[in-house]
């Protein structure tokens, strides 16, 4: 019985022959497909050299657990409320306590900053604190508190995510809004 | 089986050889007619591979990239002669594969663009239409194959 040899010899032939004309014909047209398909594009859209972030990103972010959000208004309105799970760090302690948080900044994926009202300098200013520590992926979400509340995204009240004592000294003068 | 050989007729009043080169020639022509939208459009079967979800995402593009191509070359050589046996063992493979994994996805509750003959996405047919033209289809190369054995040896 040859039949068998014969049949496994001119199917491997017909494999070899279709798999050289698919790549060959595959590498040379302009709209070859790339051999492993790339990773789902995330919905989230970050400029890679850091900047603002839009509310809806942030929200996506939050919900997923890919941000650390970093409260840059003072230890009070922190405490008067904030958004869940942030950190209290205000920018006039940055050197006080940067050192305390590093370690929670690590393996996310978008560090925000934020404090409130449309020209808030505070969150700008974490930003750049953070970023001159050589913090990557940080990003500002203007306005960031009052957006979070008039989305009713979730929030929280308290110090339990402050490693600042509590004190009025750093209430935020310089935000609009109040 | 010999009571129905002799219902039917003596052997050689049939024309097995005949019979096979069209069953092929119908095979060729349905394996090169699918290939030649999906080569055309390689990203949208991509796409289709995908939805199947059968597949790892690491080989959804590999099978996007060959499955076309070795279509084509099944068709070619069903359609020349040529690598003749190993060709019609392959299309038989192949359809039959197509037909499980539309089976398994139907079982799966999940209604994919068949990605059959074009790569195109338009509205998905029912699935029940989709295995019932592929179980049509796999039966040609199956009838290729009888009708080859039996132009080989009448007397069987």
């Amino acid at each position: 019985m040859r039949l068998i040899p014969k049949i496994i010899g001119q199917s491997l032939g017909i494999l070899a022959l279709s798999a050289a004309l698919a790549v060959g014909v595959n590498a040379l047209r302009p709209d070859g497909l790339p051999y492993v398909q790339a990773a789902q594009q995330s919905a989230v859209a970050l400029d890679k050299t850091g900047g603002e972030i839009a509310i809806k990103d942030a929200a996506l972010l939050f919900i997923s657990g890919r941000a650390v959000f970093l409260d840059a208004r003072s230890q009070f309105e922190f405490e008067q409320g904030h958004i869940q799970g942030a950190i209290s760090l205000p920018p006039r302690e940055f050197a006080a306590q940067f050192q305390d948080i590093k370690a929670r900044l690590m393996g996310k994926e978008a560090v925000i900053t934020y404090c409130d009202g449309e020209r808030c300098p505070l969150s700008h200013a974490l930003a750049q604190h953070l970023r001159g520590a050589g913090v990557k992926n940080v990003y500002v979400l203007k306005n960031g508190w009052s957006l979070w509340l008039a989305e009713k995204l979730p929030v929280s009240k308290g110090a339990a995510m402050s490693s600042q004592p509590k004190g009025q000294e750093g209430i935020c003068r310089d935000c609009d809004n109040k | 089986m010999q009571g129905l050989r002799q219902q039917v007729g003596p052997a050689s009043n049939v024309p097995w050889e005949a019979l096979a080169w069209l069953l092929r020639m119908a095979v060729a022509c349905v394996l090169i007619y699918a290939s030649a939208d999906k080569i055309i459009r390689p990203h949208d079967f991509a796409i289709i591979v995908k939805d199947y979800r059968l597949l790892p995402d690491a080989l959804v593009n590999l099978t996007a990239i060959w499955l076309p191509w070795f279509e084509l070359v099944l068709g070619v050589c069903l359609f020349t002669g040529f690598w003749r046996q190993g060709a019609l063992f392959l299309a038989t493979s192949l359809l039959a594969l197509f037909w499980v994994a539309l089976i398994v996805n139907y079982f799966r509750g999940i209604n994919v663009g068949c990605g059959c003959f074009t790569s195109t996405p338009g509205e998905a047919a029912p699935m029940l239409w989709y295995i019932g033209r592929d179980a049509l289809l796999l039966a040609l190369p199956l009838a290729a194959w009888e009708a080859g054995r039996r132009a080989e040896h009448p007397e069987v």
